[in-house]
């Protein structure tokens, strides 16, 4: 606990809560803009497009987010070379592990205002029927989950690269490959961490090319792909002990 | 002949650096994803070059390009920014401005060859998927205007990476313009918007039509924001007190 507070110490002029906001406000900007113009149709959807919408805008600015964490909480560590007196005074693994809860603290709060934007935005906008409280929840958890394996892998390489170039670009990277797997068959999602937030999607689509029509409609939760990022986390989490542990400073 | 100079210095800086991976490797992956994604719906996508060039560019524009000209940038910026050198800058017989100058003519001179290489993809792309009818003769002009509008996102990126010392916090910056590009966009105001000239320019939705503005105000709006950037860093190296560390 004492070294969580002494990490959120070290940022606490480095504003990381301002860009991780500033994206949420993007995000919520995109879809009050998106429901804008909303007829009756629409209105009986509203909770699934919500659900559809908010993941794809996930794959492309989760990952980026995660990057920049990432590497605002690690680099201070490079610019100041204090891993290595670090290292003296606290093991590297619970170094490792404050930073990431650390980091994961801002990506779940991150989700929790997605879901606070879709409920008032859902609650404005006058969206048929009750909040779908089951489907919030699995958004919820699916999200933070590959928000922090995300994180986890970004963590690993900010902390590794000094120079933070090669942790972003491969955020960049990241992000770019889960947009673009979006519109992949089934089989070639499942290889990329980035896109497991549109393999977790808890809403299809159906576009009627004659009519012009969106529907959506829920599916149930993909339980494999769940496990796919848990077992990801798991091997990722125990790959950076080692590697860490292993490392010369 | 001390500005040349200069933009050596910065060329020196660069060498041996790994940004050259951020230059190759990010528009290959659009362009890879493009053309399966223009292949996956040959039916729908019917115009040919164009559809692809759409395929290609769509989301680079918007979310990639940006990001990517912040990393150029902030890259551009973290040697100074470390190990005390912003005082080493200050105090060297050059005027603070030349350095920025400079920084904005090699960054732009990336974003030259980041457009080049993109064109060699888009044709690569287009020869592979088995397009044959002739290369649109625009394509030049589309790149060329994407390189004005990349211009204008480097002036604010390293404008940004300037006031901002951390590496990361510019590129989240980057993110949240190129994204704020799609409503100005669709709004009608993309010209005025500076992160949007990009896409504007390289006809990013609209490949078979004329730029969706008058070329003078392109133009002009493009210079503006680039004169502002100028402007802003020689005032902030003028009176602001440098912090290094």
């Amino acid at each position: 606990m004492r070294a969580l507070r002494i990490e959120f110490l070290k940022i606490r002029y480095k504003k990381i809560w301002l860009i991780v906001f500033s994206i949420i406000i993007v995000q919520g900007l995109w879809q009050l803009w998106a429901v804008r113009k909303m007829d009756a149709n629409d209105l009986v959807q509203g909770w699934m497009f919500c659900l559809y919408q908010f993941p794809v805008l996930n794959t492309i600015m989760m990952p980026i987010t995660a990057a920049v964490v990432a590497s605002r909480l690690c680099d201070v560590e490079h610019k100041g070379e204090m891993l290595k007196l670090l290292y003296t005074v606290i093991p590297e693994q619970k170094l490792f592990f404050t930073k990431f809860l650390c980091g994961a603290l801002f990506m779940t709060l991150a989700t929790i205002l997605q879901v606070f934007i879709i409920v008032t935005i859902g609650s404005i906008k006058g969206f048929v029927g009750s909040i779908p409280m089951d489907k919030m929840l699995y958004y919820f958890v699916f999200t933070v989950l590959i928000n922090v394996t995300i994180l986890l892998i970004q963590q690993l390489l900010s902390l590794h690269f000094k120079n933070q170039m090669i942790p972003i670009t491969i955020g960049l990277l990241g992000s770019f490959m889960g947009l673009f797997s979006l519109f992949f068959p089934e089989g070639i999602k499942r290889f990329l961490i980035w896109s497991y937030y549109g393999v977790l999607l808890l809403v299809g689509m159906d576009w009627n090319e004659k009519t012009r029509v969106t529907n959506y409609y829920y599916t149930s939760p993909d339980w494999i792909g769940f496990f796919v990022v848990i077992f990801v986390f798991v091997a990722v989490y125990a790959l950076s002990l080692v590697l860490i542990k292993r490392r010369e400073i | 002949m001390l500005f040349i100079k200069t933009i050596k210095a910065e060329k020196i800086k660069l060498r041996h650096s790994l940004v050259w991976i951020a230059f190759i490797l990010l528009p290959i992956i659009p362009a890879i994803m493009g053309t399966f994604n223009y292949l996956q719906n040959k039916d729908i996508l019917t115009d040919g070059w164009y559809s692809l060039w759409t395929q290609h560019t769509l989301f680079s524009c918007y979310f990639f390009l940006p990001v990517t000209v912040g990393v150029y940038c902030s890259y551009l910026y973290r040697l100074e920014h470390v190990n005390h050198n912003w005082y080493r800058v200050m105090t060297l017989p050059v005027p603070p401005i030349y350095s920025y100058l400079s920084k904005l003519i090699i960054v732009s001179s990336m974003v030259v060859l980041t457009q080049i290489w993109i064109g060699i993809l888009f044709i690569l792309s287009g020869k592979l998927c088995g397009l044959t009818e002739s290369i649109p003769k625009e394509l030049i002009e589309w790149l060329l205007y994407g390189v004005l509008g990349g211009t204008v996102i480097c002036a604010i990126q390293l404008c940004i990476s300037l006031v901002i010392r951390s590496f990361a916090l510019p590129v989240g910056i980057a993110l949240i313009g190129g994204i704020g590009s799609i409503p100005a966009f669709s709004a009608g105001y993309g010209v005025m918007y500076p992160y949007a000239l990009l896409g504007l320019g390289m006809r990013a939705n609209a490949p078979g039509g004329p730029i969706q503005c008058s070329i003078p105000m392109y133009f002009q709006n493009s210079m503006i924001y680039v004169g502002i950037c100028v402007v802003f860093a020689y005032v902030w190296m003028k009176r602001k007190d440098v912090f290094a560390g």
